[in-house]
């Protein structure tokens, strides 16, 4: 790597799209122009937004005798409104004011319900927002009721009596905002008439109101008044304007490359493909951070204004800008990678503006996801790529620091895999052939499936082997979807037969059938040396208290919460159940399906990737992720990464189904291990001691257990492995470019 | 100084399966010579010649360029070529000055001598004329000449011309003619592909005559006619291609070659 023509690539790139009108007017102008435009609309637009007056019909007595008063120039009294200029909010039309076209009818109860019914009408068909009807004999019972409090009577009931009755229609949004804003004066009402009726009894008025709540805002001493809406808003905002900004320099300084014939002269110059791509990724990342930082920027300087007038939103916390400066990093070079190798797969700019949609469907919820209060900040999601590191942002803005602190390898880890494994992927579309000079295809899929197997070689392709292991992740989810938890021992047993069988064993096989030449090389079926064999139970055998240890502390760092329930049941139903059943089911039939799966079908496809390490990681991750517990999933990432590597080495399947047998086999043993056995045993209570949820090995036996597996692993290592044709030519390139060197 | 050996190129075609763009091609080239490469549209010279600047891998056979492979040694090869086709395109927005600078760096030539060798480039080409014009602004010739003076800059000891008259009138492609002949003069290496005649007649030294991704014949001019008892050179050629497709009938139209992979 020549960090020289990097340098090179990076300043050409600047430059050129410096000089590209659209560029510098989507980064730098639009900004500029774009917010105060949407502030100056918003603006225009808040003054149409201002609250309405509704009106109100009033049925009934408008003289409420010695009540406080309800009404005051013909409007609801200001005093009754937290602030009373919203009096005018209330267009009050009394009933009794209008002309009438027929005489009143006589009887006072049909009187009233004809004036109801009347009022219904008139809400109905939006001549009135709402109405309020008020009984014609309402005061004069509450002034029954206060001389009755007065006179101490024994009997304060106020009956049966009618209340006020509020007209309005859910149908009618307006409607709607006249019932808050009745039954908020209302309640007033209510309140003033209590403590006039206290008053009048000579009671203190505090009866009425034995506490007020107060309350107090802790987040204003420490300038994060209002966070939490802004840890939600900023770091969307963060992702999809890094976003935007990667993608359409990406589109350019690829597809765009390719369109206009420039790619080839420089696939002819002496930089090399990772140089090319490291060069275009530093300037789409530049891009995308100076996008990024100028929307948010100008976006917060037009905001501060139309803040303003929201004082409950509070300004942005103070550090903000530290925070989302140090994320923007990361974001950036996530979608820098993504969005240059998509761009590289692109043949023209058009075909590389549809990817836009794709990626944005993808990202979306994944930023949308973390804005939801009960999404919070656990290892589960800060596994999640762009969740994790949204939350862990949402987490800091929020002044949760060590939070953040603790899950900061994860998402860190997560971020910078992810990253990593885009370069990756933009720097294979750099080397493959298939996708620099593509050529338009009609969209035939018979055809494409008919090439699928027809073409075929002898082990899947490494897009097979992802695609392989997408199908097992995808059925399993359905499965686990469809699947109730079983009942007893024999639902258990089928429930894991399913997954194994079904869930694993079956696409395995099927897509070897179909998409590989040879099943045999691809599912690793040779016989292995001699040793190799007894070599691998007996480093499952020494690894065993490092797995148990490292197990146990993943648990300790991350608890698992919410599965006691299920685990409970599932060890319920299997303690029963004879020992070697368990070991048949538990340890030897996942030995033989995952095998076949993980280290048959999808790593054989992953060695055509030209390095046997990269083809061991990917297979591991695949095998980790298919395990349904996170904290499960961790450690048999691990496992996997082992016994890939003794399947590479020995060139066998054999040896791993071992390993793998024997792992899960000693760790069903050590869960129903009891003192008595130890006792029976004072060899393994030399090794081992008794802690609360089972046993722990001690820490000299973990180390000597270390030791060994890093003997036997040499010893792996020291075998003569068969290299894939892409291997072999890595290989010859890596001797090639040494030669070079040493001349 | 570039040998060729049992050269094959193989890929896949979602219709046809598997399809022939080089089969087996071997041919030798050295210093001071021009070689031609002669061959209708699709018969394999543009994946030859981009196997030879490692744009692409070959499925099998080998390819040294100065002693370096195309496969195990890319980075190296392409410091020893200079490759120009109808592919390789200027910079819409870099003027040509700034074009040929900046390949003329990834070379990694000193400022000095970067610069010293640019003014006598720019003046042995007659380039005054685009060193301060963007590319989008360019004539064809004029961005054909930019691509020659790219090519030359790091004064490479082998050249590679890919069809690099196609498009041009007839006074630019003889400029161009011109710029090869001098630079078998000056001692270099040139591979020159081309499906004119009349260039190959005047301008090579050896003949390789492909179709079909086969290396039909290859010999000078002279050896090609007293072989084939043919003075009249399009004639030789087209009985070549005749006789092949009679042996070897094609099964499918011939595929646009070098440009799928």
């Amino acid at each position: 790597m020549n960090v020289r023509n990097v340098k090179l690539i990076l300043g050409r790139e600047i430059r050129d799209q410096l000089r590209d009108r659209r560029t510098m007017f989507m980064i730098f102008v639009l900004p500029i122009l774009l917010y105060p435009l949407l502030g100056l609309s918003f603006l225009q637009i808040s003054q149409f937004m201002q609250e309405q007056p509704t009106r109100v019909l009033v049925v009934g007595a408008r003289d409420l005798g010695e009540l406080p008063a309800l009404f005051e120039n013909d409007r609801f009294a200001a005093g009754l409104f937290k602030e009373p200029e919203r009096a005018r909010l209330l267009e009050v039309k009394f009933e009794s004011d209008e002309p009438r076209d027929e005489p009143p009818l006589a009887d006072p109860q049909r009187r009233e319900e004809a004036s109801r019914e009347k009022a219904e009408r008139r809400v109905q068909t939006r001549e009135f927002d709402a109405a309020l009807c008020i009984p014609p004999d309402f005061s004069e019972r509450l002034s029954l009721f206060r001389q009755a409090m007065k006179d101490r009577a024994a009997n304060t009931e106020l009956g049966d009596a009618p209340n006020p009755l509020i007209v309005y229609s859910t149908a009618h949004e307006r409607s709607m905002i006249a019932f808050a804003r009745l039954s908020e004066v209302l309640g007033a009402w209510k309140e003033q008439i209590v403590e006039s009726h206290l008053q009048a009894s000579r009671m203190p008025v505090a009866a009425a109101r034995p506490f007020a709540a107060e309350r107090i805002d802790v987040a204003g001493d420490s300038g994060l008044r209002g966070a939490a809406t802004w840890a939600k808003i900023l770091p969307m905002l963060l992702v999809l304007w890094a976003m935007t900004g990667a993608f359409y320099p990406a589109v350019d300084l690829c597809a765009g490359e390719k369109e206009r014939g420039t790619l080839e002269t420089l696939l002819s110059s002496p930089a090399q493909r990772s140089e090319i791509v490291l060069g275009k990724l530093a300037t789409i990342m530049l891009f995308s951070m100076a996008t990024a930082a100028l929307n948010l920027i100008a976006m917060g300087v037009t905001g501060w204004a139309v803040v303003a007038q929201f004082p409950a939103l509070g300004s942005p916390p103070p550090y903000a800008v530290v925070w989302l400066a140090l994320a923007m990093l990361p974001v950036a070079a996530l979608f820098s990678a993504l969005s240059l190798a998509l761009a590289a797969f692109a043949r023209s700019s058009k075909e590389g503006q549809y990817y836009l949609m794709p990626l944005m469907l993808v990202t979306m919820p994944l930023v949308v996801m973390p804005m939801s209060p009960s999404m919070e900040l656990n290892l589960g999601t800060s596994l999640i790529p762009v969740t994790g590191l949204v939350l862990l942002l949402r987490s800091v803005l929020e002044g949760g620091y060590w939070q953040g602190l603790q899950f900061l390898p994860p998402v860190a880890a997560v971020t910078l895999g992810c990253c990593w494994l885009a370069i990756r992927w933009a720097v294979e579309q750099f080397n493959a052939e298939s996708v620099l000079f593509r050529e338009s295809e009609r969209l035939d899929v018979g055809l494409w499936l008919r090439h699928l197997h027809r073409d075929r070689q002898p082990t899947p392709t490494v897009a097979e082997a992802v695609f392989c292991g997408v199908v097992i992740l995808a059925v399993r989810f359905f499965m686990g979807l469809a699947m109730k938890p079983p009942e007893d021992f024999d639902g258990f047993v089928m429930l894991t037969l399913a997954s194994q069988l079904v869930v694993i064993l079956t696409p395995a096989l099927l897509m070897t059938a179909v998409l590989a030449g040879s099943a045999k090389q691809t599912l690793l079926l040779r016989r292995p040396r001699a040793l190799a064999v007894p070599a691998a139970a007996l480093l499952a055998v020494v690894l065993h208290p490092v797995a148990v240890q490292l197990a146990s502390a993943v648990q300790r760092l991350y608890p698992i919460t919410g599965m006691e329930a299920f685990a409970k049941h599932i060890e319920a139903l299997t303690k029963d159940a004879p020992f070697w059943q368990i070991l048949l089911l538990m340890a030897l039939t996942p030995a033989i399906c995952e095998e076949l799966a993980f280290r048959g079908c999808i790593l054989s496809g992953f060695r055509h990737l030209g390095h046997k390490w990269r083809a061991i990681i990917y297979s591991a991750l695949f095998f980790g992720v298919t395990h349904a517990i996170l904290q499960q999933s961790l450690i048999a990432a691990l496992v996997g990464v082992v016994i890939g590597y003794i399947a590479v080495q020995t060139g066998s399947i054999l040896p791993g189904m071992v390993f793998h047998a024997v792992h899960n086999g000693l760790m069903l043993s050590i869960s129903r291990l009891t003192p008595a056995t130890v006792e029976r045993w004072p060899l393994l209570g030399t090794l081992m001691y008794r802690v609360d949820d089972g046993w722990s090995y001690h820490w000299g036996t973990v180390v000597l257990g270390g030791l060994a597996a890093a003997l036997l692993w040499l010893w792996f290592g020291r075998l003569a492995y068969t290299k894939s044709p892409e291997e072999e030519l890595q290989e010859a390139i890596e001797r090639g470019s040494e030669e070079k060197d040493e001349d | 100084m570039i040998h060729v050996h049992g050269l094959t190129k193989h890929y896949t075609d979602l219709r046809r399966g598997k399809i022939v763009a080089l089969e087996g091609v071997d041919f030798h080239a050295r210093s001071g010579q021009i070689y031609g490469l002669l061959g209708p549209n699709g018969a394999g010279k543009t994946t030859a010649l981009r196997i030879l600047s490692t744009v692409l891998r070959p499925t099998s056979g080998t390819a040294a360029i100065n002693g370096f492979d195309v496969v195990t040694q890319p980075a190296a090869v392409r410091r020893q070529i200079g490759f120009m086709s109808a592919n390789t395109a200027v910079y819409d927005r870099m003027t040509g000055w700034e074009m040929v600078e900046y390949f003329g760096r990834l070379y990694g030539i000193p400022d000095d001598e970067l610069r010293e060798r640019m003014e006598h480039l720019f003046q042995r080409l007659k380039m005054d004329d685009t060193r301060d014009v963007l590319g989008a602004k360019m004539s064809t010739g004029m961005k054909q000449k930019v691509s020659v003076a790219r090519a030359l800059v790091h004064d490479p000891p082998v050249l590679i011309f890919d069809e690099a008259t196609s498009g041009l009138d007839v006074l630019v492609a003889r400029a161009l003619l011109n710029t090869v002949a001098e630079l078998r003069e000056h001692g270099k290496c040139v591979i020159y592909s081309t499906h004119i005649m009349r260039e190959v007649e005047k301008l090579c030294d050896r003949i390789g005559i492909i179709h079909r991704g086969h290396l039909l014949a290859e010999g000078t001019l002279e050896e090609l006619r007293d072989r084939y008892r043919e003075r009249d050179f399009e004639e030789l050629f087209f009985r070549l291609i005749t006789a092949h497709d009679e042996a070897h009938p094609p099964q499918a139209a011939p595929a646009t070659a070098g440009t799928q992979a």
